[in-house]
């Protein structure tokens, strides 16, 4: 927090130097071409303020809320040929050091169709809002649970009993089990908004169906540059617009979830530690409004070490809507109502849901200053049934600038 | 940058001051959000009209707008997060400027006749990418595409939301205030159009070889302009002669 406190004030005075630099000339309103447009930079730059998040819900790792944060991200694609571009991002939270975001390939075989084969880091193919996480797309500016609320599940420490794990009830901002890595650490999401994974897919659209088809090395909750498990991920997508405006999808993804070194420190018998997640999502538009909806199911298999040991996966669903109102030109609001749940286990005192279940719903809007530049303001109410701050309310402001 | 809000006439030498505000420091310091916002509600002061000249006494003025360099079409965001490559789409024409007198004869804003024009939404691209309409025109917008479009101006002498809507449909918008009106979709980042409402009649559109001709232009003295994607020439005088042409006025911008 500390950090993000340093952070931001130095982030003013690097653009303010930028821009003397620049002879205080106007940032690009649109991405900038070079080499006959055959090179294209877009960027997008967000900066988030808030009061402190003591109960860490907005948390995507010990350092990192979305709440308080300036992110800059410049993407950035090269044509090399009709058939073949290279995409990349690169990202910078809190003026940390930049980390490569995306880098990948994208092939199209066939001209006069719209096949595209993609390999590298490559977008999630999961979900709805997984594409939709840039500050510009997002309608308010904390994220849904299922995609940024740290679980106290881990890829490189796991529990030895049931005991261990409901003693870690929401903690997933910095958890820590017995077996494999013994150091505390963030917990993972359903699905990480944060990361993309690395492999190869095929994606092939037609006039009203979308299709992805993906293999990675990490998993949903964990992606990966490089595996840590041999196993590879699955995920497939189908989605379709049966009219103007309405977006129906439906994901579906299985992987190996646990770290080598945690499933041998598990014992020889751990095998199948999976984590299988199912996914449907809604987006219907008209007019001023929008509507969005997603849910997603997942279920991450642990071995079973000791008593009382945790039999059968563990599960979690999380569901959230969202609304926006355009109330007039550059003006909107927008609400999102959220809920994450778990399922039961039993340790020696008795039977309970493996992490807290949480709820939030967030209201909020935002006004254009101009048109790469949207201010947006919102409230939100995260309620946990679990851990050390059970309620808590945050109000948050963005600024939000794209070209 | 393109500023949006121009009023005209206006005075070139106007632009390079209202482009300054704009940068990156707004985003994190606030405080410049509210500077920017002040310097974005400055006034401009109409320009003065020429003195009256007889409706019978009219001459043509033509021309030729010379681009040093033709615009590039606005480039689509790198869809990093998209799941495939986006469709191919038209590009707008760019060479395309408009010409009009900086002051116009009095009386000739009584004269200007409120039509209808269209400014489709096809291929994602806007299409005419450059109207020129005078003040009480209702532009309408069809939707020519499967796919929803949202067609939006921030503009001060138009500011407008038309929302989404799909194929086959039309929405209007009537533009009574002159100046430069500056169309985005709020979907395809990459389109956008520029609408220049005029108070008076006398002004043209170029074609793509920037070839201009003003018709009914009353006999007198004025200053010429030309415009291509918010670049403005200096003022060119011009002598009309009742009953003549002039046509060899020539520009280059850029």
């Amino acid at each position: 927090m500390i950090r993000t406190l340093t952070a931001l004030p130095l982030a003013c005075a690097l653009t303010l130097t930028a821009v003397v630099q620049g002879g205080g000339q106007t940032l690009p309103a649109g991405p900038m071409t070079f080499a006959d447009s055959r090179v294209v930079v877009g960027g997008d730059v967000s900066a988030s303020i808030a009061p402190t998040d003591p109960g860490f819900f907005n948390y995507t790792d010990y350092e990192h809320t979305t709440l308080r944060m300036f992110r800059l991200a410049l993407s950035g694609s090269l044509r090399a040929s009709q058939r073949v571009t290279i995409l990349g991002e690169v990202q910078t939270e809190n003026v940390d050091r930049p980390r490569p975001y995306a880098l990948y390939v994208r092939v199209r075989p066939w001209l006069r169709h719209a096949v595209d084969i993609e390999a590298g880091r490559v977008p999630p193919a999961f979900g709805a809002f997984s594409r939709q996480t840039y500050a510009v797309d997002n309608i308010l500016i904390g994220y849904p649970l299922a995609y940024q609320y740290l679980t106290s599940l881990r890829a490189d420490s796991l529990p030895a009993t049931a005991d261990d794990l409901l003693r870690m009830r929401g903690r997933g901002w910095l958890s820590s089990f017995p077996i494999g890595n013994t150091r505390p650490d963030r917990g993972v999401p359903l699905v990480s908004a944060f990361r993309w994974d690395t492999g190869v897919q095929v994606h092939a659209q037609s006039e009203r169906v979308d299709t992805t088809l993906a293999i990675t090395s990490g998993t949903l909750s964990n992606p990966r540059v490089d595996d840590d498990n041999g196993g590879k991920q699955i995920v497939a997508r189908v989605s379709v617009r049966p009219t103007a405006g309405l977006v129906l999808g439906a994901s579906a993804a299985r992987g190996a979830f646990v770290a080598n070194a945690a499933a041998q420190a598990a014992g020889p018998d751990s095998k199948g530690l999976t984590q299988t997640t199912w996914g449907a999502d809604v987006e219907y538009s008209r007019g001023y409004y929008l509507a969005r909806a997603e849910a997603v199911f997942s279920a991450w298999r642990l071995p079973v070490i000791q008593a009382p040991s945790l039999n059968g996966p563990l599960r979690a669903a999380a569901v959230f809507v969202e609304g926006r109102y355009r109330i007039f030109p550059g003006l909107y609001a927008a609400a999102r109502v959220d809920h994450l749940g778990f399922s039961e286990i039993t340790g020696t005192t008795g039977r309970g849901t493996w992490d807290a279940p949480t709820r939030r719903i967030e209201v909020g809007g935002g006004y254009a200053l101009q048109r790469n530049l949207l201010f947006k303001a919102s409230y939100q109410h995260n309620h946990r049934d679990g851990g050390r701050v059970r309620t808590l309310g945050l109000g948050a402001v963005q600024l939000v600038y794209w070209f | 940058m393109m500023d949006a809000n121009h009023t005209i006439p206006w005075t070139p030498g106007a632009d390079a001051a209202r482009e300054a505000p704009t940068g990156l420091p707004v985003l994190i310091c606030f405080v410049a959000v509210v500077w920017l916002v002040s310097v974005e509600g400055v006034a401009r002061e109409p320009a003065a009209q020429v003195p009256p000249a007889s409706a019978a006494a009219t001459g043509s003025i033509a021309g030729r707008v010379e681009l040093g360099h033709v615009e590039p079409a606005p480039a689509r965001r790198p869809e990093v997060a998209a799941l495939g490559a986006p469709p191919a789409r038209d590009l707008p024409d760019r060479r395309v400027s408009v010409v009009y007198l900086e002051t116009a004869p009095r009386g000739a804003f009584e004269e200007t006749k409120p039509g209808r024009a269209a400014l489709d939404q096809r291929n994602e691209t806007f299409v005419p990418h450059v109207l020129a309409v005078t003040t009480g025109t209702v532009v309408d917008f069809p939707n020519n595409d499967r796919i929803y479009h949202n067609v939006f101006s921030l503009s001060k002498v138009a500011r407008f939301d038309l929302g989404r809507y799909a194929e086959g449909r039309s929405k209007p918008v009537r533009f009574d205030r002159p100046g430069i009106v500056r169309v985005f979709c709020d979907i395809h980042s990459h389109m956008s159009a520029f609408i220049l409402v005029f108070s008076h009649p006398f002004f043209a559109v170029t074609d793509a070889d920037g070839r201009f001709r003003i018709d009914r232009v009353p006999a007198g003295t004025y200053d010429l302009i030309a415009w291509n994607e918010g670049t403005t020439s200096d003022p060119q005088p011009v002598r009309v002669p009742a009953g003549g042409v002039v046509d060899d006025v020539e520009f280059t911008l850029r």
